[in-house]
């Protein structure tokens, strides 16, 4: 529509709200964890420029490399095991089974519940004298494996990244969206083909959403993974040793010190393993010619 | 489709993809159910019930005196409060200032526009998590830490790029002419807003408000993070605090946590199209 000389106020005042509050929670932000990084400060005393210590600093500290590699194994599970779970689901209720709406009901459910009541739950479930797990084992007989899964070493980052995996309803809920736009008559000829379920679902409907909603639950579950707080926070706070620490908890960590040049230059390290996730990731899906076109089809 | 098959016509080899399939589908309810189920079933109990330990067994009588507990003792009750008026205050807000945007860019051409919306687009896809250390400055430099205003403020602006999004969505979706008509008949810039496009793109604001309510209700890094004062907790720090408080009292404790649950499953099952198309359309865009 044209704008008239006498709608332009209107519109400024109706574009300034969301622009403020863009420029002071998100431009600014980002811009002021880069530069805060550079500095030694704890919030009160005057900042104290230190170039790039603090980042010489952080890769020195085994306990946020080791927060950075939980981080990755956390991204690549969730990119290139939860999803591709997923991605069987999807295609097995998207054949609309008896009850296929209840299914993805349920399967969506954990997804509206909190991390932290999530995390809550699951540490119960894990508790080592009163929880479920343990419970279970010793109803089947093998209560030799019962033991305190989040305090042993060798199982509590297991524990903490395994009950994530299953919680699959979200990715399943996009990529069936984009099953269901699949051509109908494709499964047609090749039923007629005698192509069963299964070769249907290998040579037609993974290559046809490879490259959109499989790519896109990938990307997306793998930044989840990169961003996780809530779980280890309230399951372990990253003990036992900090084996299951987390980028974002490190940094919380280092806030509350406070440390706030250390702290922004792990939320710098963050944005840029996440960047660095994406680029690959959008590489290995698309490869470089094809980038243009995926994008035109996004943009539409 | 071919799950209509006669059974007899089956082969070996599909039985066995049934059977399979079946055992997925029954596997993934029973995870995503069980632990629920447990959980409601454990804050019926007794303590002594319950640390007898079959997970199996069913409370003898149920012990709804835990969920007064919870609700009393803990102040559960206040928490419920803040976090159902932070949440609907931010939503009213963040839906407002996020339609007034989304009916800029949505219908007319200005310069920047397009950096504009790019911009809004991009605020998806941040890492927020990353942005704790300015949150924290910003917010105290306003002098709004430990206050319902911090908290609103910041709830509703890290919700506009998604409500933008899907609000704009919708209002590209309504016909210019009927726009247009209103402007022949001298219907002003607000009065085209106000009773032309707000009312059709009613749709997308409710989508955008469910989502961004359900965001509300379930933060918790930043509650925690600008609010010390226990008045004004939201129950999702709450109920963090209570492994504290009911360090030995294991049945309060999961009743705490039914409580906080059961909103977010109530809100799921009235709003069910809101919330997935909600959460799966930004990340579709993404």
């Amino acid at each position: 529509m044209r704008l008239t000389r006498n709608d332009k106020g209107p519109l400024i005042a109706f574009m300034a709200p969301a622009l403020i509050m863009m420029l002071l929670f998100f431009v600014i932000p980002v811009i002021y964890v880069v530069v805060v990084s550079f500095f030694k400060w704890n919030g009160i005393t005057d900042p104290e420029f230190r170039g790039i210590r603090n980042f010489a600093l952080l890769f020195k500290d085994k306990a946020f490399l080791r927060s950075v590699l939980n981080n990755i194994i956390w991204a690549l599970v969730a990119g290139f095991i939860q999803v591709p779970i997923a991605m069987v689901m999807a295609i097995i209720l998207s054949r609309k089974p008896k009850g296929w709406k209840f299914f993805r009901t349920v399967y969506f459910l954990p997804q509206v519940i909190s991390g932290i009541a999530l995390a809550m739950l699951w540490r119960a479930i894990y508790n080592a004298n009163t929880g479920l797990l343990n419970g279970l084992l010793k109803l089947f007989g093998r209560g030799d494996l019962a033991r305190d899964w989040l305090g042993t070493i060798e199982t509590a980052f297991p524990a903490v990244l395994i009950y994530w995996v299953f919680y699959i309803g979200y990715y399943m809920v996009i990529m069936m969206a984009d099953i269901t736009t699949i051509d109908e008559s494709y499964y047609e000829a090749a039923t007629i083909d005698g192509a069963t379920d299964f070769q249907q679902a290998i040579h037609i409907t993974i290559p046809l959403i490879r490259k959109t909603s499989l790519a896109t639950c990938v990307t997306l579950a793998s930044v989840m993974g990169l961003r996780q707080f809530e779980q280890v926070y309230m399951l372990t706070n990253g003990q036992p040793a900090n084996t299951t620490s987390t980028i974002v908890l490190y940094m919380y960590k280092k806030l509350q010190e406070p440390n706030y040049g250390m702290a922004s230059a792990s939320a710098v390290i963050l944005i840029v393993v996440g960047i660095i996730f994406i680029v690959s990731l959008r590489l290995l899906f698309n490869g470089r010619q094809e980038n243009r076109q995926v994008k035109k089809r996004k943009g539409a | 489709m071919n799950t209509n098959k006669v059974h007899a016509k089956l082969t070996g080899k599909e039985l066995f993809l049934q059977i399979i399939r079946w055992i997925l589908i029954v596997f993934f309810t029973v995870y995503a159910l069980f632990p629920l189920f447990w959980l409601f079933m454990s804050s019926l109990k007794t303590n002594g019930e319950f640390l007898a330990g079959n997970p199996f067994s069913l409370p003898k009588v149920p012990q709804w005196q835990n969920y007064t507990n919870a609700l009393t003792v803990a102040g559960l009750g206040r928490m419920l409060l803040n976090s159902v008026f932070v949440g609907i205050a931010a939503t009213l807000f963040n839906v407002l200032v996020a339609s007034l945007s989304a009916y800029c860019m949505s219908r007319f051409r200005f310069r920047g526009r397009d950096n504009y919306y790019t911009l809004f687009t991009t605020g998806i896809l941040i890492p927020l998590n990353a942005l704790m250390v300015p949150y924290f400055v910003i917010i105290n430099r306003l002098g709004l830490y430990n206050t319902y205003g911090g908290l609103i403020l910041l709830y509703s602006a890290i919700g506009i790029p998604m409500s933008t999004f899907l609000i704009k969505g919708l209002m590209d979706s309504i016909p210019m002419e009927i726009e247009e008509a209103a402007y022949i008949d001298g219907a002003g810039f607000m009065g085209r807003f106000f009773h032309v496009i707000l009312p059709l793109s009613r749709t997308g604001i409710v989508t955008a408000a469910t989502f961004e309510f359900l965001t509300c209700w379930n933060e918790f890094v930043f509650a925690n993070l600008i609010v010390s004062s226990e008045k004004l907790r939201t129950i999702q720090v709450g109920i963090r605090y209570f492994t504290n408080q009911f360090s030995t009292d294991y049945v309060s404790m999961y009743a705490a946590i039914v409580v906080s649950i059961v909103p977010s499953i109530l809100g799921y099952i009235i709003f069910q199209e809101q919330v997935i198309s909600g959460m799966t359309s930004g990340a579709v865009k993404g």
